[in-house]
């Protein structure tokens, strides 16, 4: 594995020339490149406020844009590197059949490039915690350490998915339906605090609110980015996550992010036949 | 030192038809009753191959496709692994199986560059001090800064080629890329090949162009079904390797032949020529036409695809036929592979179902795309026969056969001396092939015995000397 992680890092030029690739590729062809990029989780942001605020007003969460696109940020950089990162594999066969490099790179950078994305975004969200006067504190300090912890989350999970896709073609295409239903299940556009806390569904009391974040590393993890940039909903202001479980989610993605390694790793040398 | 070591490598493929391939399938496979079970099919491409590679060496690698050339490049630059065995890589290796590849086509040339070179795994700073050089190898001073999708296929190839052969490699894997680009740009790759060979860059050369391997490679190897037939000089590998195409191609051609023969044989006895042996010729001659029209004997295989083998075709009014014509080698053995330079005997064996007064038999040899190359007959080469009756042979025989490379058509004929009577004429209706043997000779149509003398002019030096 050691002598992996060296090979990775001798490689880890074309790592970053691939997100550079990926990124000029997108920008180029339109002036407007850019701005296409957020146009998407600014619309989302619009119809959640609009549905939210003026169509189910009793909701009643406070400057709810802010609420919103800092947890649609966050999420769209997972989704599109998930979706994106199972099929980086297959999509670039051309390579993996004609040259040899570690091939972790092509998801590792596929994850990168869309996290360069979300930074470039971070500035409009940002204007917008201003215009709505959120008082930002100290524990901004954690937002590099949640990202990190995220990207790392989504890493393994792209090595993960892009293993099985080269085993099993159609793990693209069950990803996509599975992503919308990830987006519904984690807390982006709702508060948790909205979640009961116990359930009795047939008979099972089910503690949901605790269920939903032991099971879904996303929404701790979009849950710490909106302690930190928006605060509470209950109008009180941007504080650090809870020590206790935000540890719990650095050691989810940390184990994700080996365990997916290892896995794409143990399959790697059957790609270029498999292909 | 050995930079490239492989030692009892052996790949198999293991092709499993049952595998599901996706996701879907494996929840269709669930519900279904246990299907009929396929067991697994193993495909040895290498079995047991072991060689090395010296650092500074140019090694070829020969052998029929299928053979498991290409497996073993794949091998070495590592995007298969071995089944069994191991292989010892030391050093970076460059390899030109696809030019081109990671080259996108919405970035520049020179973002390209430097794409490609990290694929290669070189680092900005070398790719940047070797960039110059790579824009004037590929001549695109003009076009480095406009995406690579606004290139000819020429200019990519260029630029892919130039980036490949300048990522400074201690090892170069060639693979039948040699084919690319126009002449020129094709000699000034092999000029550059060349030239790192005199570096003192190790290259492996996977090719199917002989000329190649002889002109690049001093040393070559045989794989022949997975397996390593011959190692060593790459002359020696060569012409085992063709010895061995040789037979094997003569084998097939001979079975052929013989089912021929016995097809013709049965048609003869379905068809049995008119006996019109005392009665007049003109009757003959009708009695030959009112029989069904003569199936033209079988296309050899691979003959359909030579222009001349369309042509095929035979009449004349049979009071004498060519029963077969059979071409010998220089140890009289029936051949239908002979060598340039060799001697070559053709026997015409007829019948005469009467007696024939001064007939001529005589022959001429095609080129398979139709090109005339020749022949003669016995009334021009003044070997006047009085006459034939019953069964013979005419023999025609040449000392040193001129005739490259190549499959040749022969058409054989017997007729009267003034042309104006047909016995029997037959068109394309032999095929045989030619190999270059032991003359070096290549290039044109056909091989001019000749030697070379140099008589230096030394007068003008004795003069100057005088003076």
């Amino acid at each position: 594995m050691i002598s992996k992680l060296r090979e990775l890092y001798a490689y880890w030029e074309l790592a970053e020339n691939l997100v550079i690739r990926d990124l000029k590729v997108r920008y180029k062809n339109s002036v407007l490149g850019f701005l296409w990029s957020l146009l998407n989780p600014l619309l989302l942001m619009l119809v959640f406020t609009v549905v939210f605020t003026i169509m189910l007003p009793n909701l009643a969460i406070p400057k709810f844009p802010v609420f919103v696109l800092c947890a649609l940020l966050p999420w769209n950089f997972f989704s599109t590197s998930v979706l994106g990162g199972t099929t980086s594999i297959v999509s670039n066969g051309h390579l993996i059949k004609k040259v040899y490099f570690p091939r972790e790179i092509l998801p590792i950078a596929m994850v990168l490039s869309n996290f360069v994305n979300l930074l470039l975004a971070l500035p409009v969200l940002f204007a917008l915690i201003v215009f709505f006067r959120v008082p930002l504190n100290v524990s901004l300090v954690y937002l590099p350490l949640i990202m990190i912890v995220q990207v790392a989350f989504t890493i393994g999970m792209a090595l993960i998915l892009a293993t099985l896709d080269v085993f099993y073609r159609d793990t693209g295409v069950i990803m996509e339906v599975i992503m919308q239903a990830w987006f519904f299940l984690t807390p982006v556009f709702y508060p948790v605090s909205l979640l009961p806390e116990w359930k009795v569904v047939r008979g099972i009391a089910l503690p949901i609110r605790r269920l939903t974040y032991i099971l879904n590393p996303m929404a701790s993890i979009i849950a710490s980015y909106r302690s930190v940039l928006y605060g509470f909903t209950d109008g009180s202001p941007p504080a650090a996550p809870a020590w206790d479980f935000f540890s719990r989610t650095i050691v989810t993605s940390l184990l994700v992010l080996i365990i997916g390694y290892r896995f794409f790793t143990h399959f790697s040398h059957r790609f270029g036949e498999e292909i | 030192m050995a930079i490239i070591e492989v030692a009892d490598v052996s790949k198999c493929f293991r092709m499993r038809p049952d595998r599901p391939r996706s996701f879907q399938d494996l929840a269709v496979n669930l519900f279904r009753k246990r299907p009929h079970f396929v067991r697994d099919e193993l495909f040895w491409a290498l079995r047991d191959v072991s060689f090395g590679v010296n650092a500074g060496e140019t090694l070829g690698i020969i052998g029929a496709n299928g053979s498991g050339k290409s497996t073993c490049l794949k091998l070495l630059t590592r995007i298969i692994e071995p089944t069994s065995g191991d292989i010892r890589v030391n050093g970076r290796v460059a390899a030109l199986l696809e030019l081109g590849t990671g080259f996108h086509p919405e970035l520049t040339g020179r973002e390209n560059v430097f794409l490609n070179g990290s694929v290669l795994g070189l680092h900005r700073r070398q790719m940047a001090s070797r960039l110059n050089d790579i824009i004037s190898f590929a001549e695109l001073e003009r076009f480095i800064d406009i995406p690579v999708k606004f290139y000819s296929s020429g200019m990519y190839v260029r630029l892919a080629f130039a980036t490949a052969i300048n990522v400074s490699a201690d090892i170069l894997l060639v693979d039948e890329v040699l084919a690319v680009g126009d002449q020129s740009f094709q000699e000034k790759c092999l000029e550059h090949i060349n030239e790192m060979k005199s570096r003192g860059i190790t290259i492996v050369l996977v090719t199917h162009s002989l000329d190649a391997v002889r002109s690049l490679c001093s040393r070559a190897i045989w794989l022949d079904d997975g397996v390593l037939r011959q190692d060593g000089l790459t002359d020696m590998v060569v012409a085992r390797y063709l010895e061995h195409v040789h037979t094997k191609d003569e084998g097939e051609a001979r079975l052929i032949r013989e089912a021929e023969r016995s097809a013709s044989a049965l048609e003869a006895t379905q068809h049995p020529p008119p006996k019109t042996r005392g009665k007049s010729a003109d009757q003959a001659t009708s009695g030959s036409s009112s029989s069904p029209p003569q199936t033209p004997p079988r296309t050899e295989q691979g003959a359909s695809v030579d222009p001349v083998a369309r042509h095929k075709g035979r009449w004349g009014s049979r009071e004498a036929e060519i029963r077969d014509v059979r071409f010998y080698d220089r140890e009289g053995r029936e051949r239908l592979l002979l060598a340039t330079g060799e001697p070559m005997s053709v026997v015409i064996s007829y019948i005469a179902h009467e007696r024939i007064e001064t007939p001529v038999f005589g022959l001429a040899i095609y080129r398979n795309d139709g090109l005339h190359i020749g022949g003669s007959n016995t009334f021009l080469a003044k070997c006047a026969l009085a006459y034939i009756e019953g069964a013979g042979e005419v023999h025609y025989i040449v000392e040193t056969l001129p005739l490259l490379e190549g499959t040749y058509y022969l058409t054989a004929a017997i007729h009267n001396t003034t042309d104006t009577r047909v016995y029997d004429y037959q068109e394309f209706a032999y095929r045989f092939r030619v190999h270059l043997g032991s003359v070096a000779e290549r290039y044109g149509t056909i091989y001019i015995p000749a030697h070379w003398k140099h008589l230096p002019v030394v007068e003008d030096v004795a003069g100057d000397v005088a003076g």
